[in-house]
């Protein structure tokens, strides 16, 4: 028992942090019908990530890394707020789809060029959560709680351009672009902590599958908050139990068991809940 | 690499990407406007997994027979099973970034007679299948062209995913059909400016990778998406109608 908890406690504690920030962000993605919008931010912070190895030499943990990281992060933010205003061809998805699948190709012609990359392109996917230190662990602390003070500080023009967007833009609401400027940016920094310990798959489960069960059970935000957190760290509990018994690795079982609980959570919908 | 072989290797290139760019520019028109732009990566996803399902059954990867565990991928998990193999996380690489550049004629024909049958059957068609993203609702029997639209996309996808990987295939889908989406409503004019676009980008591509020694598949998506890059700002900076 000892073992399992000097082993797997640090991974822990990492996942309750990212379910407790993921989660609240999952709600406004939803709303926002943006589900790629993580995928593609992640794929942009890992090609930051990778140039930062093949220019300045550095170190994935640097500073010099997560600088560059989040100035990727506040251009593409820009450039999806504007698309978002401006383009009314197509929907905002398509092009966060577009934009995620040419980061991806990025990062891959940049692995290809610099010898030894394909360990990034294993580490975008899988992450290193079982590795976390002490120190790390302190680290995305920090960032989750800045980001959670300026969320709540801001909660509600971020909630307000979440929810009516093209009301707001026909009243004219003064800088609507501005607060979908912000909201990128602060889900870009959250997303460039997280991928960094757990890889863009776990994020991508971490912030669309409990906001997705909590959406078929409540409407309500603290609400849906509760049945986030809660299936977020049941599948935090069991994936890693699940990589500690059976030998897979920590990441894709714990996205694999937030898949099974939104596969029961809408079976039981479906079976228990009268939806008329 | 003598004259002939140099001619050979573009030949076989040129003529699968110019096959393929017509369907896919077509089908990414639906999937652009019907706002499911997950699916295509869903059955990019599952194709890879099913492409290394057949590694694991010694199958030789890229091969005519590794499209059936394709077939079969939807009932596992691909990471977890990635995870499993031995040397998976070269497959994961190799699912994402494809072999285009090791394709041979035989295969060529194969994905080229096939998507010529489906090209055919959506131009019979067109009317049931453009009326599912015009006229939602007053097709009679819209299921089953809807299942017939899913499956052509999944044909393909197993098709053209073991030889081209996850990302150039949803590239070849999305990239010219956004660029066309992004400036014009009519089907017959989006499919040929989508195929154009993507047809010359393609093949700057394949310049590009064999000339500068690029690596090929990320080189294809990334002309592409200087491309698409450039459309957005065009459409942006350009005056909208009244």
């Amino acid at each position: 028992m000892l073992e399992i908890v000097e082993i797997l406690g640090l991974p822990f504690l990492a996942c309750v942090l990212m379910a407790v920030v993921l989660g609240y962000f999952g709600i406004h993605v939803l709303k926002r019908e943006v589900i790629f919008v993580d995928i593609s931010l992640a794929q942009i912070a890992a090609v930051a990530s990778i140039l930062a190895h093949i220019i300045f030499k550095s170190h994935n943990d640097s500073l010099t890394v997560y600088i560059l990281a989040v100035g990727f992060i506040v251009f593409i933010s820009a450039f999806y707020a504007l698309v978002r205003k401006k383009i009314t061809q197509i929907s905002l998805e398509a092009i966060i789809g577009v934009t995620y699948a040419v980061a991806a190709a990025t990062a891959l012609f940049l692995v290809g060029v610099a010898p030894g990359g394909h360990i990034h392109v294993q580490h975008m996917l899988a992450g290193t959560l079982l590795w976390i230190n002490a120190s790390e662990i302190i680290w995305i602390t920090i960032v989750f709680s800045a980001i959670c003070l300026c969320v709540f500080l801001c909660r509600k023009p971020l909630h307000a351009v979440t929810q009516d967007y093209q009301e707001k833009l026909e009243i004219g609401l003064y800088k609507t672009l501005w607060w979908d400027f912000i909201f990128y940016v602060l889900l870009g920094t959250v997303i460039i902590s997280a991928v960094k310990i757990a890889g863009i798959v776990v994020v991508f489960a971490y912030l669309i599958i409990p906001a997705a069960i909590s959406f078929l059970f409540a409407r309500q935000t603290t609400s849906q908050l509760f049945i986030i957190w809660v299936a977020a760290i049941l599948a935090s509990i069991g994936g890693l139990l699940f990589s500690y018994y059976l030998d897979f690795s920590v990441a894709p079982s714990i996205a694999a068991l937030l898949g099974v609980e939104l596969i029961l959570a809408a079976i039981a919908k479906k079976m228990f809940i009268n939806t008329s | 690499m003598n004259g002939y072989e140099i001619l050979k290797f573009f030949s076989v290139q040129i003529v699968l990407i110019a096959v393929v760019l017509i369907l896919h520019t077509y089908i990414g028109l639906h999937i652009i406007r019907r706002t499911l732009i997950f699916s295509d990566l869903v059955l990019d996803q599952f194709a890879a997994f099913g492409a290394m399902v057949g590694v694991a059954l010694g199958i030789e990867y890229g091969t005519a027979t590794s499209y059936l565990p394709a077939l079969i991928a939807v009932l596992f998990g691909a990471l977890l099973l990635g995870d499993k193999l031995c040397g998976g996380g070269t497959y994961v690489k190799k699912t994402l970034a494809g072999s285009m550049l090791w394709v041979t004629w035989p295969l060529v024909v194969v994905t080229a007679v096939t998507y010529i049958v489906l090209i055919i059957f959506h131009f019979l068609f067109r009317d049931k299948f453009i009326s599912l993203v015009e006229r939602p609702g007053t097709n009679p029997n819209e299921r089953l062209w809807d299942f017939l639209l899913f499956t052509t996309q999944g044909i393909i996808t197993v098709l053209i995913v073991p030889i081209a990987g996850v990302l150039l295939a949803y590239a070849f889908l999305m990239i010219p059909a956004t660029i066309a989406a992004l400036f014009t409503r009519r089907w017959l004019l989006a499919v040929f400016v989508g195929w154009l676009i993507g047809f010359l980008a393609c093949v700057s591509g394949v310049c590009a990778s064999y000339f500068l020694n690029l690596p090929y598949g990320p080189t294809l998506v990334l002309s592409l998406g200087i491309c698409f890059v450039f459309a957005v700002l065009i459409r942006c900076f350009r005056r909208q109608p009244a």
